[in-house]
């Protein structure tokens, strides 16, 4: 299994070039080149808004000095970052402390491979795409812990628990939620769970199902929440408590790796989201066919740009209105009440399908 | 995979002298996070295995399932019973012995196992529809004669009750605090 890129681009340069070992090298680099292009850019971009909504929200301006209204602001503190020696705390454990943050990484990078932007904008088309998103999720786990351990710092150990059993926890919702989605749409590769949300607005998932898509959304987002990591459920770092949990010994690059990591994992979230509940690439038809044929025009990558964004724009909100749970209010959100929930929604997501009660 | 055999070799031969590297490295190096680590590495290797002899479904459910949750929660238990992870331990000559005369025997008996099934050949790859998620899918779900609903539902069924049992077990009863 080769996983081919179904782009244009990727048939151009398979016809073009002689040797098909050589065709696929090439279209590999481009592929990396290009997720490495919407990671890091999208991870500059973030860090911004993050800073702007945060101090909006607070009635404060935000980074205003650098560039037009602060835009500059994340590049000076990329290159900051980048630019600080990197050292291990003594008798810290090396080889781990090292490893964590290229382990954590693995993972959203690997979804982001899999998430279609637009119809041909898509690095690996997946029979089995959700799946492996919901597998690959555990290496940020393993991360979290590692980093925590190998830091020799009590602070990053408690940290590290308190987060690695948060996304334990939390996974499983996360997980019974994507396979809600498949269970509707009836496949579990990415493009198609897009293909089955054609028509207009009212045929996302979260409206065609009436009333338990709504629902089985904002559950997606409180348990893509906990398992982003993110306040109001940032156990793992709870900068109050733990001063900084699993990274508090990390810095220059070995930190920026933690921070690009959470903010890519962000991005692949969001991206999820739209894709299961909000249509992907396609255009928010509604009806009238002015209006439609108008949007119809604009590319599927735009629309799924703008989704994405909306969503981490809903995420980033969460985080500044709301207050941290106690750790075990929030095991005892998730075991006492969004699982059996869960478990609720799948049998009734059932029924609705047998009944036919779907738009 | 690749239309010239040659790099189908090769990557043969790369992933599978990875995959020994990492299962020696899990048994000699002194640190028990550190064994997990390469066991992880060990496990994905073992999926581009199946990678490559098409079988993209039991690759994700290797890497889902060792990769991502046996090994996590090894993980896990050595970060809690602190002590494991701190201090490096050492194996006593006799166990190193045993250990040795029963990987020897395995071994052994392993190879002459293989060698007795005549006509043995390199793996080939299955076709490319036999494994796929769909594949699979309609046969544990089938109701006819070659499918297994049955025992599928029974193990649903059981899985359930090891969610529930767990949730009751680690339920406060009324009167602690």
């Amino acid at each position: 299994m080769i996983p081919s890129i179904p782009h244009p681009l990727g048939n151009l340069i398979r016809s073009v070039v002689p040797y098909p070992e050589l065709a696929f090298a090439i279209n590999a680099v481009i592929a990396i080149i290009g997720i490495c292009a919407v990671a890091f850019g999208s991870a500059i971009v973030l860090v911004y808004m993050e800073r702007k909504v945060c101090a909006h929200v607070q009635c404060r301006l935000g980074p205003m000095r650098l560039g037009f209204h602060g835009t500059f602001q994340t590049v000076a503190d990329t290159l900051k970052l980048l630019f600080k020696e990197v050292y291990a705390p003594g008798g810290a454990d090396k080889f781990i402390f090292y490893l964590a943050p290229m382990i954590i990484l693995t993972s959203p990078f690997l979804c982001l491979c899999m998430i279609p932007f637009d119809y041909n904008l898509q690095v690996m088309e997946s029979p089995v795409a959700i799946p492996l998103i919901i597998a690959v999720n555990g290496f940020g786990i393993l991360g979290i812990l590692l980093g925590g351990w190998a830091s020799n710092n009590k602070y990053s150990l408690l940290g590290a628990l308190r987060g690695g059993a948060q996304m334990i926890s939390y996974e499983i919702s996360f997980a019974l939620l994507l396979l809600f989605i498949v269970m509707m749409s009836g496949s579990a590769s990415l493009q198609e769970v897009t293909a089955s949300q054609a028509g207009n607005i009212l045929d996302w998932w979260i409206f065609k199902v009436p009333v338990i898509g709504f629902l089985a959304f904002i559950m997606f987002l409180v348990s893509s929440t906990a398992e982003l990591n993110r306040a109001p459920f940032d156990i793992a770092e709870a900068e109050q408590e733990l001063t900084g949990g699993y990274h508090t010994e990390y810095n220059g690059t070995a930190f920026a790796m933690f921070y690009l990591a959470e903010y890519i994992n962000l991005v692949t979230t969001s991206a999820l989201a739209v894709v299961c509940f909000l249509g992907g690439y396609l255009p928010p038809l509604i009806g009238i066919p002015v209006i439609d044929s108008a949007f119809s025009l604009v590319p599927g990558f735009i629309w799924f740009a703008l989704k994405v964004f909306f969503m981490i724009w809903v995420y980033m909100m969460i985080r500044w209105t709301f207050v941290r749970p106690r750790i075990d209010q929030l095991m005892d959100l998730e075991w006492k009440f969004l699982l059996p929930v869960n478990l609720l929604l799948i049998a009734a997501g059932a029924v609705f399908i047998s009944f036919g009660w779907i738009l | 995979m690749f239309s010239n055999p040659f790099f189908t070799d090769l990557l043969f031969y790369a992933v599978a002298g990875a995959i020994l590297l990492t299962a020696i490295l899990v048994v000699t190096v002194k640190n028990v996070l550190q064994s997990a680590v390469f066991l992880i590495i060990s496990f994905i290797g073992t999926a581009v295995l199946y990678l490559m002899l098409h079988a993209e479904f039991i690759a994700m459910v290797q890497v889902m399932v060792y990769a991502g949750g046996v090994v996590i929660f090894m993980v896990f238990t050595i970060l809690l019973t602190s002590h494991l992870g701190e201090t490096s331990f050492t194996v006593k000559a006799p166990r190193m012995f045993i250990a040795f005369v029963f990987s020897v025997a395995f071994f052994g008996v392993m190879t002459k196992l293989l060698l007795k099934e005549p006509g043995l050949t390199a793996a080939v790859p299955h076709s490319e529809n036999s494994s796929s998620l769909t594949s699979i899918a309609m046969r544990l779900l089938n109701i006819g004669e070659h499918g297994f609903v049955i025992p599928f539902e029974i193990v649903s069924i059981l899985l359930l009750i090891t969610l529930v049992c767990s949730i009751t077990i680690a339920r406060k009863d009324k009167g602690e605090k």
